[in-house]
């Protein structure tokens, strides 16, 4: 086996993981928190590279401020997405909400399509054609921006739940929401912000991806995807868990491509996580219920 | 449940002549095709029903077996010459076959983990069609599939496929109705109303389960394979997530949990699907529209609209009034 070739294969893996975790986040904060499956998560990810794209080009700004507007633009849309439909459907049986998320996935994903047209396009950024050479393995400078961003913010949303006075306030929430209420926690504010939080997320995620990609409407359907094949190999709720089922999914995959065959790169990812849960019907850090 | 039953038989007679007689009255190719596209996704929603109406678990993952179903059936008849015929009931055990493996692994978990597996499987099964080149002509498609037959009798145009599909429905319709009236059927309902109640009675809950998502798979395999055979072009489109969201589309709007449901739900898609037809991709979005509509201001579906007609009704006549007019949770229209 030729070092460097394998080498290679692990750092792109351990990128595309790192993208893989950034979205897992997300979706994991809102199912540990919130008791809410989003389908739609993966369309606030599509969202989040269109509007790194438009307002790169209509407004000519350069790539990290468009890529920090979307991410603000989009988790004010997932607030506004928790208003219309999640806040008012929380008592409802888990079938109603995962239904109707699916609803909203279906929605804003050909409302997407009707907006910004099929063609695929290309994000602007002016890291995706520098390359950098890191001992034998050469990426480009945006693909280890990916890797150097995810980082950053999952250590920050990390300090955030563990030490901020809002981040105790979700995980009481996560623990018992009732019980949280009691104590005088305002369930609709952190229902506000996590939805605020995880929607963000998905859109930096897909700001950060999308110069290494094709960005078209229906990317959503493979980020929720993704998302949720990491989460449930992590364990639904576990942010741990989350990060480690990506980054293996990531290398997994990559290694399999590799080596195995690129076309069935996706399959063998899938597979995986069947093995996984096999062994471990809840996933690979299952909690019980909270926020780990 | 059986609330009027001396008029029922009368409805049902009525209901199914009146479906016999649809086709003398289309009067044109186009309808008739719409006809047999009614009877097949009313067939498919039929069987996804099991599942999500009285299983009471959610599969992403049903459009997969459908695309089993049509890909056995379709591969068996142009590359080993198998007659159509026989490849109906082989790609139902192909499907039922799947299913048992995949509703073996995906069944341990329940809720949104199951519908999450359900969709990663899905998936798997659509990227290996869509890459085995040799064996599925990837995303080429498999074209030149030869119509169904029976001796003589070819179902090579819409007419004949209606009531092949139509004869398909009103069997699986029976067959849910008398599921849901067995032992069998009750225990599903069981284990769907409170899983942990159901196995302390004795009902072994994995199995149960396991039993009516083979049982689903199995009708969505044949339904796939009747589809391959009347379109006779297949592409692994078939298994993608258009078509998951269509057929569970269909159940909600239609309403889950009910034999009438499902039918008129299909009728509802492929209505608005073909009148649509010039709103292009706003065509989705208004389905999507409906979807999350109906799943919020009307759980039970449509056809919860007639049922709440007629208990309002009938405690105008005689009877006292029904404590709410909220779809019933058990079943609905049996």
């Amino acid at each position: 086996m030729d070092f460097t070739v394998f080498a290679q294969q692990i750092a792109n893996g351990l990128v595309n993981g790192m993208a893989y975790v950034l979205i897992a986040t997300g979706l994991t904060l809102v199912f540990g928190v919130l008791r809410i499956v989003n389908f739609a998560h993966g369309e606030f990810y599509m969202l989040g590279a269109y509007i790194t794209y438009f307002v790169g080009t209509l407004f000519g700004l350069d790539y990290i401020a468009a890529a920090a507007i979307s991410a603000v633009v989009v988790a004010g849309l997932g607030v506004a997405a928790n208003k219309l439909i999640f806040w008012p459907l929380r008592r409802d049986h888990e079938f109603t909400i995962l239904l109707s998320s699916l609803g909203l996935a279906l929605l804003i994903a050909n409302g997407g399509e009707l907006l910004f047209g099929a063609d695929p396009k290309y994000v602007e950024s002016p890291f995706a054609d520098e390359v950098l050479d890191i001992g034998t393995v050469t990426l480009t400078q945006q693909r280890v921006l990916v890797f150097a961003a995810a980082v950053v913010t999952l250590i920050a949303v990390y300090l955030f739940i563990r030490y901020s006075r809002f981040g105790k306030m979700m995980r009481a929430t996560a623990q018992n929401p009732d019980g949280a209420a009691l104590t005088g926690i305002n369930i609709g504010l952190v229902h506000t912000y996590t939805f605020a939080l995880a929607c963000g997320l998905a859109a930096l995620s897909g700001a950060l991806v999308g110069p290494t990609v094709m960005i078209f409407p229906t990317i959503g359907n493979w980020a929720v995807l993704k998302g949720f094949i990491v989460v449930i190999m992590g364990g639904l709720g576990s942010v741990t868990g989350a990060l480690f089922a990506g980054l293996l999914l990531g290398v997994i995959e990559s290694l399999g491509g590799g080596y195995i065959s690129l076309g069935f790169m996706e399959a063998i990812g899938y597979a995986m996580i069947i093995a996984v849960l096999l062994w471990r019907p809840n996933g690979l850090f299952s909690t019980a219920r909270g926020l780990r | 449940m059986n609330t009027n039953s001396h008029g029922q038989p009368l409805a049902i007679a009525g209901g199914v002549a009146a479906l016999a007689v649809l086709p003398f009255l289309a009067g044109n190719a186009y309808l008739e095709h719409l006809l047999v596209l009614w009877m097949l996704y009313a067939l498919l929603a039929l069987s996804l029903n099991i599942v999500i109406g009285y299983l009471g678990e959610l599969t992403f993952g049903h459009a997969a077996f459908v695309g089993v179903g049509a890909y056995t059936s379709a591969i068996l008849s142009t590359q080993l010459g198998l007659p159509p015929l026989l490849g109906l009931p082989l790609a139902g055990l192909v499907a039922a076959a799947f299913g048992l493996v995949i509703g073996y692994a995906a069944l341990r978990v329940v809720g949104p983990q199951f519908a999450i597996l359900t969709l990663g499987f899905g998936a798997i099964l659509f990227t290996i069609t869509n890459h085995w080149v040799d064996l599925t002509r990837g995303p080429m498609g498999i074209t030149d599939i030869p119509p169904m037959a029976i001796g003589p009798l070819a179902f090579d145009s819409a007419r004949p496929t209606y009531y092949l599909v139509l004869a398909l429905v009103l069997a699986t319709a029976y067959l849910c109705h008398a599921l849901v009236g067995s032992r069998t059927g009750r225990a599903f309902l069981a284990v769907r109303e409170n899983a942990p109640l159901a196995a302390s009675l004795g009902i072994n809950v994995f199995h149960t389960k396991l039993m009516g998502f083979v049982a689903a798979t199995a009708i969505a395999g044949i339904g796939g394979a009747i589809y391959a055979h009347y379109i006779r072009v297949i592409t692994p489109d078939i298994m993608g997530v258009h078509n998951v969201a269509a057929l569970i589309i269909v159940v909600i709007i239609g309403g889950r949990g009910t034999i009438l449901g499902p039918i008129l739900g299909a009728l509802v898609y492929i209505g608005l699907l073909e009148s649509l037809r010039v709103a292009g991709p706003l065509r989705m979005v208004i389905f999507a529209a409906l979807l999350t509509g109906t799943v919020v201001f009307l759980p039970g579906g449509l056809i919860s609209l007639w049922q709440r007609w007629r208990n309002a009704h009938r405690s105008e006549n005689t009877q006292p009034a029904t404590p709410t007019g909220l779809p019933s949770t058990e079943g609905g229209a049996k």
